[in-house]
């Protein structure tokens, strides 16, 4: 019996506890004040005591069944004339599972048909067994459950409390899932550094993985370089100038318009970016290059993903920007203008140095999502490690090299592939720090006008 | 600055108010500038879009399945693996996100373990998405040997990225229901649980629904976890199901963008087109939603 059939099954038998419960319940009813909790409430406790003892009994079962099948298949007559060599072995038993699973797929060794009955049968036993498991384990719990429709019952505590609890893992949830980025990242990065030395890592000037030379300086390098130099050459100018127009000049109209048009650079995915980059800045860029007199000017520059990474930072620039100048109290605004100032020399002296902090942030921000951004330095940055500072030539960033290590024919455990999670480690702790210093600015930032 | 007794109206001071009054106008400009340069590279970049793939936008295109020849590739087996990749995103990031925005505006205890999962929250949707691609590769696929490429781990991966964006928009929304409504029905007797459920909830779901329309329009056009996760496969035939290998959109148009053939530019552009409009659908119907059902208290 298949896993779906079976949840449908119990999700039937719940819904029929449900139904049961709530019919039960209403007849009880003899009044106001009669009942503790409200018939819905008692159809809710039943259906719950029929589902959840059920699929415990399922993920319980399905835990527990590959095993059982396996020492089922391997007692089989057809399994004794198995090779003893371990790998061969495993490789037509899993191939034998492969077919049990799916009739159509290719069979390479003859002797992992023999097995498929074998498998199917097995299958076919403790499935059976597992789907009775869950319908007696429904009926126990259901049982329990029907026994518990009284009129005093507090069916709505024990039904709110289970929510409670639902509701308290979901937002365990993102703590899991920290803990699951910092723990894997560490784990895989551990194994790395037991193979390549840590200092090495973090200060060798060479890197070539395909050698064994772990030098990751000219990755970071080229990291800040493209991420945090040239792009926020480009974002800060335009992010900051328009923030302050839409703010300080624009009619509410205009801005009602311009902003959305603003943002929507923000939502193209970075992979048109990429392919933008690569396709039209790139060239134009090497023909610039080559026009002021640079000779051989490769394709890929840090220059062409720099610059469409800033554009792309823009609208994030301008957010912040404009969520900092908005905090400025107006009442400094107006002192200044009253005072003669114009809007700009205002705006230069007076609301700019007071929101400076908020921008800084934001600009911590918009760095440490440019220094993580991927799909535009694959597609225009290339792929060699240079340590310079000519924006013309190719350069490699960290998130670039975690793409290049990790895809295409990998074993596992060299150490080629686990310095991709040593590159990750350094990103996420890099990317957090900025994060956790910017919140922790424009909080004081805020709290400073409060 | 001006000395006891200066003259307002001398040519000095009116030299002077015209120097000021121009550095003003060329300030302005300066911002009408920035705006302008921002707004073309956004129409350059579609515009060169459009007229690269408009060409190659046909019936052919958006049934097809991915291919060696440019001529008979298509779109289709790459918007199904989205298409399921989003699904599975959907299922877990919105009543997981939708539940812990709940639990911590509506009963969170205010003590550490709180502030952590706030911290971690806040965190979580300002960590580079490439990290969360190592995570789902670390975890996913060599812990759990979940299938490789798979729309599965593709939107289990997604999800874990999707979700702090609906938690975020989750709890602003709950926040925006005002305190009378809960009080209302706390008053009649209702429990606390009932008040989220039956009345918080309900009027926060507008909300919510805009939060999580968006964070799916980021995880739609998302390509480096995927990466991590291989989904590269080349499909020439539309995933049957959860588990097949697949490939998404963002990551069809990263192919083709690397094949030599000329003729892929085509393919690639009208990729994007797709994509983009995708977004902009999707992009549209919150804004939609949000005005249709935003209520001012």
């Amino acid at each position: 019996m298949s896993v779906i059939l079976l949840l449908f099954l119990v999700a039937g038998l719940g819904l029929i506890g449900w139904l049961v419960a709530r019919a039960k319940a209403q007849a009880l009813y003899t009044g106001r004040g009669s009942m503790h909790s409200r018939p819905g409430h008692h159809g809710w406790h039943l259906a719950l005591w029929i589902v959840i003892p059920a699929l415990l009994g399922i993920s319980a079962w399905s835990s527990l069944s590959p095993s059982l099948i396996h020492s089922a298949v391997l007692a089989d007559p057809a399994a004794a004339s198995l090779p003893l060599m371990d790998m061969e072995r495993n490789s037509i038993l899993s191939e034998a599972y492969a077919i049990a699973q799916n009739p159509n797929a290719p069979v390479f060794n003859p002797d992992a048909e023999k097995l498929v009955p074998a498998i199917v049968a097995a299958n076919q036993k403790f499935g059976f067994i597992g789907a009775a498991l869950a319908i007696v384990l429904a009926f126990v719990g259901g049982a329990f459950g029907y026994t518990r429709i009284r009129a005093d019952y507090p069916a709505r505590t024990r039904v709110e409390r289970l929510v409670l609890g639902l509701l308290l893992i979901a937002s365990l949830l993102a703590i899991f899932t920290t803990v699951g980025i910092i723990a894997s990242l560490l784990y895989e990065t551990g194994i790395f550094f037991s193979k390549v030395n840590a200092v090495e890592f973090l200060t060798g000037l060479h890197w070539s993985p395909a050698n064994g030379s772990f030098g990751a300086v000219p990755l970071f390098w080229g990291t800040i370089f493209i991420g945090a130099i040239i792009a926020m050459i480009v974002a800060i100018p335009l992010g900051l100038m328009s923030a302050i127009y839409l703010t300080q000049y624009a009619s509410a109209r205009m801005r009602r318009v311009l902003k959305p048009l603003l943002e929507i650079l923000a939502g193209i995915p970075t992979v048109v970016y990429g392919y933008f980059a690569a396709l039209t800045m790139a060239p134009a860029i090497r023909d610039f290059a080559g026009f002021i007199g640079i000779a051989n000017p490769s394709t890929e520059s840090a220059l062409a993903a720099g610059l469409v990474m800033g554009i792309m930072i823009i609208p994030f620039v301008s957010s912040m920007a404009d969520d900092s100048i908005a905090a400025v109290p107006q009442a400094m605004r107006d002192g200044s203008l009253a005072m003669g100032a114009t809007t700009s020399e205002t705006i230069k002296r007076v609301m700019i140095p007071a929101a400076l902090p908020g921008i800084v942030a934001g600009v911590m921000l918009a760095i440490s999502r440019a220094i993580g951004e991927t799909m535009i330095v694959v597609m225009a940055a290339g792929a060699a490690a240079n340590l310079s500072a000519n924006p013309f030539a190719s350069m490699t960033t960290v998130t670039f090299q975690i793409v290049q290590l990790l895809t295409g024919d990998q074993e596992f455990d060299s150490p080629k592939t686990l310095s991709a999670f040593a590159l990750g480690l350094v990103l996420f702790v890099v990317t957090l720090a900025l994060n956790i210093i910017a919140l922790r600015v424009v909080k004081r930032f805020r709290e400073a006008y409060e | 600055m001006s000395k006891p007794g200066t003259n307002w109206q001398s040519p000095d001071m009116a030299q002077r108010l015209a120097k000021r009054y121009a550095a003003e106008r060329r300030f302005k400009r300066l911002g009408v500038l920035a705006i302008l340069v921002s707004l073309s590279f956004l129409v350059f970049l579609l515009v060169s879009m459009l007229a690269k793939g408009v060409g190659g936008l046909d019936l052919a295109f958006l049934t097809g399945s991915d291919s060696t020849e440019a001529s008979t590739a298509g779109v289709w087996g790459a918007a199904k693996g989205s298409l399921l990749t989003m699904l599975v995103t959907i299922a877990l990031a919105l009543p997981m996100g939708v539940l812990a925005a709940i639990y911590l505006e509506e009963f969170a205890p205010k003590n550490r373990w709180v502030d952590l999962v706030e911290v971690s929250i806040n965190n979580l949707a300002a960590v580079p998405s490439i990290i969360f691609g190592l995570l789902g590769l670390a975890v996913f696929i060599n812990t759990f040997n979940l299938p490789r490429s798979s729309p599965l781990v593709g939107g289990m991966t997604l999800a874990l990225m999707t979700m702090p964006v609906i938690v975020i928009a989750g709890r602003n929304a709950i926040k925006a229901v005002p305190p009378s409504i809960r009080d209302a029905a706390l008053a009649v007797g209702a429990s606390k649980m009932q008040t989220v459920f039956h009345h918080v909830l309900p009027l926060a779901l507008p909300g919510i629904l805009t939060g999580a329309i968006i964070g799916m329009a980021r995880a739609l056009g998302e390509t480096a976890p995927l990466l991590m996760i291989g989904m590269r496969a080349f499909v020439s035939t539309p995933p049957a199901g959860l588990t097949d290998p697949s490939s998404v959109l963002p990551m069809q148009i990263f192919l083709w963008s690397d094949e030599v053939d000329r003729a892929f530019v085509q393919n690639t552009s009208a990729a994007i087109i797709v994509l983009l409009v995708f977004l902009l659908a999707m992009n549209g119907f919150a804004i939609y939603l949000r005005n249709k059902f935003e209520t001012r208290w």
